[in-house]
């Protein structure tokens, strides 16, 4: 397991190598020995790394944290394999209906591309309306909601082109 | 704590008109002077940290909070209802509106700040720029707008080079052109003025004196309404990006102090001649050549008097107060003396790589600097969202110190040490900007930030940097944690091992 | 504790000799592990590249919290089975960390034959899940194979201990509220079909995961459908459909990335409290093995040299030093845990037996694991030792051994002859882990002794038949016998067989020892009694 942190726009790797006796992390490879995590945490902290001692604040973000060293700010962003997978086309293909209802709004064409999480249809549902979003980034390929007609359970409301070939 | 009301109070209770750092900076004021506060506040800032200091607070409504900011109706309502005397409008929002101000009064109320016509008299460009020159306050000399090419020729070869010519119902840069000697002026009169009637139907063109690489410079006065008036000496506030100021400091750079009396003194005269009551300040554009030319005059406590603060050793708030309350001037002319120097940053909730558009975000953590040379000016909490309802300054951070050198160095060292996580700010570009050697040289203009726009970028971060913060994120990550500290013995001292 | 004294003398021309012979052993057993773990038709690992599916191995170091250690069971299992055809007996199996939780980890070989399963794959799944009951380990199934290998069906389904024991166990752990989770990577057809369906959860990825009892090329031969392999038994219709699987996963990355947030979310069952200190490298260095192990097998050694050089700080106290001296018995902690060590210096005497028995009660009383380190050449025989009762302390020892409560651990350093394997704690006795060094030899007596006795019956069968004795004859008798024999001692042949749990480096001893001790405290101790002692 490692873990992947984008700083500024590149993916960067860490892991643990080792804990005892002290804790060694593996940056992209490099080796570094870390001391004092116990006062790691959101706030103004310190810590010993490879001998020396490092003072910085830290605050987390929802996907991620925000580092302060040496007067300079960094904001690191959280990369997980869900995500990786979506920008690389994996993902279901599919939007299909939770439940019978209706169309309200389609919010997306057929070749329109969208992002993960992008809304593509609302529908209304035992008097609640949801909206149903792309599994993942990609292009769609189908739209089969019309605005105002009705469909049954798992009907398939949209489709996203399968991602070409790599 | 607040004492009993006494005599020798001027007010008993006074309402701010305004919000964020500014009403915090009034409340802390009023409270050493044993006035009631009262704050106001839309619903989306009933929790601000003004709210909370205050002794009293209202709610006023608008359709958004700016604009419940700028309702004087409800505002003036407000502080009769809560019995307050006077109302301090801080900077901005309705601080030089003269309507505003005249609306106080007649509502028996006290408006900590000039008389409703000074305000009027300033706020207008043309009336306050007249009114300077008939004073004999320097303003640049211009080329009243005509549509006679030929006088307009002659009177601009009078003024001099380099000369701005612009059309006189222009804006947006339109028609506009720097000519730098005689032989050019003709053509690009014709220019200007053919394009002033393409794009705007008015021929007319405009033309001043060209000040190149302006130092912006301006005064702080007080007058008692009666005719007098004293400076508390110059500040400077040539560092701007988008034609705001982002460093200001006190006193003004290398000025020869023969220059600096002649700058202050055409400022007392203007506020003497107005019969200026309270704070105003005066500001000018400074040329290499040392010539000065009158810009305007803001009537109302500054942003930036912080650092006249910190080298008078004076509480400009109080003098408001106590002004505005009748009082003479607390202090002669010869008795204001500066010590030191004083430095002071914006912060503002902007991305400087993006050409200082605002940023949006939530305060997740704050930790500032402490000590007697420091002021952080602000209103921030810690979960505070920063939206685009307000302007994006977030604090002030100002710094003291016994030359300009210390002070610069202190601000810096400040800079760094401040720690304000969750949204984009500038806090590492102001210290970029304070550790310019063009910076510490005094070599100020107000185009500094762009003629140095290469330096002052952020460079890339060392690979030493980065991993450790790399390390220091993912050490706060709470999976990571688990992921260190939740494995067992005798894994943990095994470590990694295959067989 | 007392450090024990080394006498080994590092520059001495026996030492060296040794070290050179064991360091050879092992370096051909990492070959061997090498290429049963890498060895693969180019034409193979090109399908997985193409089919975008990482190597088990990658998945499960993905898998594994990073900085642990994994302990792999079995890594030569079939290594001389089915003419080499089916390395590691097609599949992975091993102990490791995840999410902070100790998990037996089972992964199938899509490299070899689709996944299929040969008679020792099965035998090998079923003894990972018997390992899984007997510590209460928690089991993560990376699921990709095309089931059973039809052409030895005979010999991997109809029995107990076949192919329906793999999905008998699968229930009784989660019977016993042992955790299982199926990751699907590949294909699960018919039996292996029932891996997920009976794993607590299951994660399938989408587009190579699949689920189904019969593939779409037997569904067409059984019922004439036409279907296709993801709406026969893929990822979408087994998670918003047939609700076979319980998580879609957008890759193989994002499908280990829940699994581990799984098992995240498993409570971590409480662990009996083994007397346990903080851990302590060995003083003297674990290397002087290869120098301390004889290069002939019927060279004697003091296994106290080797205890030295597994234990914490090289420190043991010994039990009885003076009695019984062909049996050491004392105590020492291997990675801080406790442990009482059984290890022979010579062969069994009635006094050996009868200390041993005593001390195995004592280990018992105390709670403390016991270790075994075989290198036993049997129990004494001959006239006076028969009327001393060799053979009733010998089973007072069995008796003591196989009725402990406490787990049991054995490495097999040397040889393992005749019955001192049972006292020993050989593979019949339910030890939860059994780990051979590659120089280990196994049977009921050596090979030059079973040529011996061969020949000898031959001899006598010769002159009762009138004729002669033929010297010729009986030599190549002999060296047959010897050589089938010899094979069949080895090491490589037993672990091929899964009786043991692996063949380990000796250096790798302490490890292992150190996680298969930790596993083992999952599982609460029996209830203490001892079955009838013959005095």
């Amino acid at each position: 397991m490692v873990l992947k942190l984008d700083l500024d726009g590149t993916v960067h790797t860490i892991t643990i190598l080792a804990r005892r006796p002290h804790l060694v992390l593996s940056v992209d490879g490099r080796r570094h020995v870390v001391e004092g995590l116990d006062e790691v945490g959101d706030g103004s902290r310190a810590l010993t790394l490879d001998g020396g001692p490092v003072a910085f604040a830290r605050a987390g973000s929802a996907d991620g944290a925000i580092i302060r060293l040496d007067g300079r700010s960094f904001a690191l962003r959280r990369v997980d394999a869900a995500a990786e997978a979506s920008a690389a086309g994996g993902g279901a293909n599919v939007v299909r209906a939770p439940m019978p209802g209706t169309v309200v709004v389609v919010h997306k064409r057929v070749g329109d591309s969208v992002q993960r999480g992008e809304t593509i249809v609302t529908i209304e549902s035992m008097k609640l309306q949801m909206k149903l979003d792309a599994p993942r980034d990609g292009e769609i390929a189908e739209i089969a909601a019309r605005e105002g007609e009705g469909f049954d359970k798992d009907a398939v409301l949209a489709r996203l082109a399968a991602p070409a070939e790599g | 704590m607040m004492t009993a009301p006494d005599d020798t109070q001027p007010f008993r209770k006074v309402l701010i008109a305004n919000r964020g750092e500014i009403a915090c900076r009034i409340i802390r004021t009023l409270r050493e002077m044993g006035i009631a506060s009262v704050a106001i506040h839309h619903p989306v800032e009933a929790r601000a940290r003004h709210v909370r200091e205050a002794d009293e607070t209202v709610e006023i409504s608008g359709e958004t909070p700016v604009a419940a900011h700028l309702d004087s109706g409800q505002i003036i309502a407000a502080a009769r209802a809560v019995g307050a005397d006077a109302i301090h409008p801080g900077y901005g929002f309705l601080s030089e509106n003269a309507r505003f101000a005249c609306a106080v009064s007649e509502a028996g109320l006290t408006f900590i700040g000039p008389d409703a016509d000074t305000i009027a008299l300033m706020g207008d460009k043309i009336s306050a720029r007249q009114f300077a020159a008939d004073h004999g306050v320097p303003v640049a000399p211009s080329v009243m707008p005509t549509e006679d090419l030929a006088e307009f020729t002659r009177q601009a070869t009078e003024i001099g080079f380099p000369l701005l010519i612009k059309a006189a119902a222009g804006g947006g840069g339109k028609g506009m052109s720097i000519v730098r000697s005689a032989e050019e002026l003709e053509g690009a009169a014709r220019l200007a003025a053919s394009e002033a009637q393409r794009y705007f139907g008015d021929g007319r063109v405009y033309a001043e004196l060209f000040v190149e690489r302006p130092r912006h410079i301006e005064v702080q006065v007080f007058g008692d309404g009666k005719g007098s008036a004293i400076h508390l000496f110059e500040r400077e506030c040539s560092v701007q990006r988008r034609f705001q100021k982002i460093i200001e400091e006190a006193p003004a750079a290398n000025l020869p102090a023969a220059l600096r009396d002649e700058i202050c003194a055409s400022a007392v005269r203007l506020a003497a001649a107005s019969n200026y009551r309270n704070a105003g300040t005066v500001e000018y554009i400074l040329g290499a050549d040392g010539r000065f030319f009158f810009l305007e005059m803001n009537t109302r406590l500054q942003v930036e008097h912080p650092v006249t603060e910190m080298i008078i050793g004076l509480d400009l708030v109080r003098m408001q107060i106590e002004i505005a309350a009748g009082s003479d001037l607390p202090i002669t002319q010869d008795a204001v003396a500066a010590n030191g120097h004083a430095i002071e940053c914006r912060i503002c909730a902007e991305d400087p790589e993006r050409d200082f558009l605002p940023e949006t975000g939530t305060i997740l953590h704050l930790d500032a600097p402490q000590a007697a040379y420091l002021r952080f000016e602000n209103a921030l909490d810690r979960g505070q969202r920063v939206t685009a309802d307000f302007d994006p300054m977030l604090a002030k951070l100002v710094a003291h110190g016994p030359d300009r050198a210390v002070a610069t160095e202190r601000a810096i060292a400040a800079l760094h040490e401040l720690a304000l996580l969750g949204i984009k700010t500038n806090i590492d570009y102001l210290a970029r900007v304070l550790g310019h050697p063009a910076f510490a040289a005094g070599e100020l203009h107000t185009g500094f930030v762009v003629q140095h726009k290469a330096e002052l970028t952020a460079g890339e971060p060392d690979e030493a940097t980065r991993d450790t913060v790399l390390i220091a994120a993912a050490l706060g990550l709470r999976d990571f944690r688990d992921l260190i500290l939740g494995v067992p013995e005798p894994h943990a001292s095994i470590g990694h091992w295959r067989n | 504790m007392s450090r024990l004294q080394s006498s080994i003398n590092t520059t001495s021309a026996d030492f060296r000799r040794n070290e050179a012979h064991n360091r050879r052993l092992v370096a051909e057993f990492k070959a061997k592990q090498e290429a049963a773990r890498h060895g693969r038709p180019q034409r193979d690992l090109d399908r997985l590249a193409r089919q975008q599916k990482m190597p088990q191995r990658k998945r499960i170091e993905m898998l594994l919290d990073p900085g642990t250690p994994f302990l792999e069971l079995s890594s030569l299992a079939a290594n001389m089975a089915y003419g080499g055809e089916s390395p590691s007996a097609s599949s992975i199996v091993g102990i490791g960390m995840v999410s902070g939780r100790e998990v037996m980890i089972r992964a199938d070989d899509p490299t070899v034959k689709g996944g299929a399963w040969y008679p020792l794959t099965v035998k090998k799944i079923v003894r990972a899940l018997d390992i899984a009951m007997e510590n209460r380990l928690p089991v993560v199934h990376l699921c990709d194979s095309a089931g059973g290998f039809l052409q030895l069906q005979s010999e991997l389904f109809p029995d107990r201990y076949m192919g329906g024991r793999i999905f008998r166990n699968q229930s009784m752990l989660s019977k016993m509220g042992v955790k299982q989770l199926a990751l699907v990577f590949g294909h699960c057809t018919a039996g292996g079909a029932y891996i997920p369906g009976l794993s607590d959860y299951s994660v399938i990825v989408r587009g190579t995961g699949a689920v189904f009892l019969g593939g779409p090329p037997l569904v067409k031969a059984a019922t004439g459908e036409d279907v296709t392999v993801e709406e026969l038994g893929g990822a979408e219709m087994h998670t918003s459909v047939s609700g076979t699987c319980d998580y879609p996963a957008d890759s193989e990355e994002h499908a280990i990335e829940i699994g581990r947030d799984i098992v995240s979310q498993w409570d971590r069952l409480p662990r009996w409290e083994a007397q346990r200190e903080a851990p302590e490298e060995p003083f003297y260095d674990p290397a002087e093995i290869y120098g301390i192990v004889p290069d002939d097998i019927k060279k004697a050694f003091d296994m106290r040299e080797i205890i030295a050089r597994i234990v914490d700080g090289s420190r043991f106290h010994e039990y009885k030093p003076n009695y019984g001296t062909t049996l050491v018995c004392g105590f020492a902690n291997i990675w801080g845990f406790k442990v009482g060590i059984l290890a022979n210096n010579g062969v069994l005497f009635n006094d050996s037996s009868i200390k041993g028995a005593h001390f195995i009660e004592l280990c018992n009383q105390n709670n403390t694991p016991l270790v075994f380190l075989q290198n036993i050449t049997g129990y004494m025989v001959g006239r006076e030792y028969e009327r001393r009762g060799i053979t009733k302390d010998g089973a007072k020892m069995i008796m003591a051994q196989s009725c402990s409560r406490v787990p049991k651990f054995t490495v097999m350093c040397n040889g393992s002859f005749g019955a001192g394997n049972y006292g020993m704690c050989g593979r019949a006795f339910d030890g939860r882990f059994l780990f051979s060094w590659p120089n280990h030899q196994i049977g009921v007596m050596g090979g030059d002794q079973a040529a011996n006795t061969l020949a000898e019956v031959k001899a006598n069968q010769m002159k009762r038949n009138g004729g002669a004795v033929d010297k010729g004859e009986i030599d190549k008798l002999w060296d047959e016998t010897r050589k089938a024999y010899q094979e069949q001692l080895s090491a490589y042949y037993s672990t091929s067989e899964l009786w043991d749990d692996g063949i380990i480096d000796p250096l790798d001893t302490r490890n292992a020892l150190g996680v298969a001790i930790s596993a083992s405290l999952n599982a609460p101790l029996g209830p203490p009694g001892y079955g009838v002692f013959r005095f």
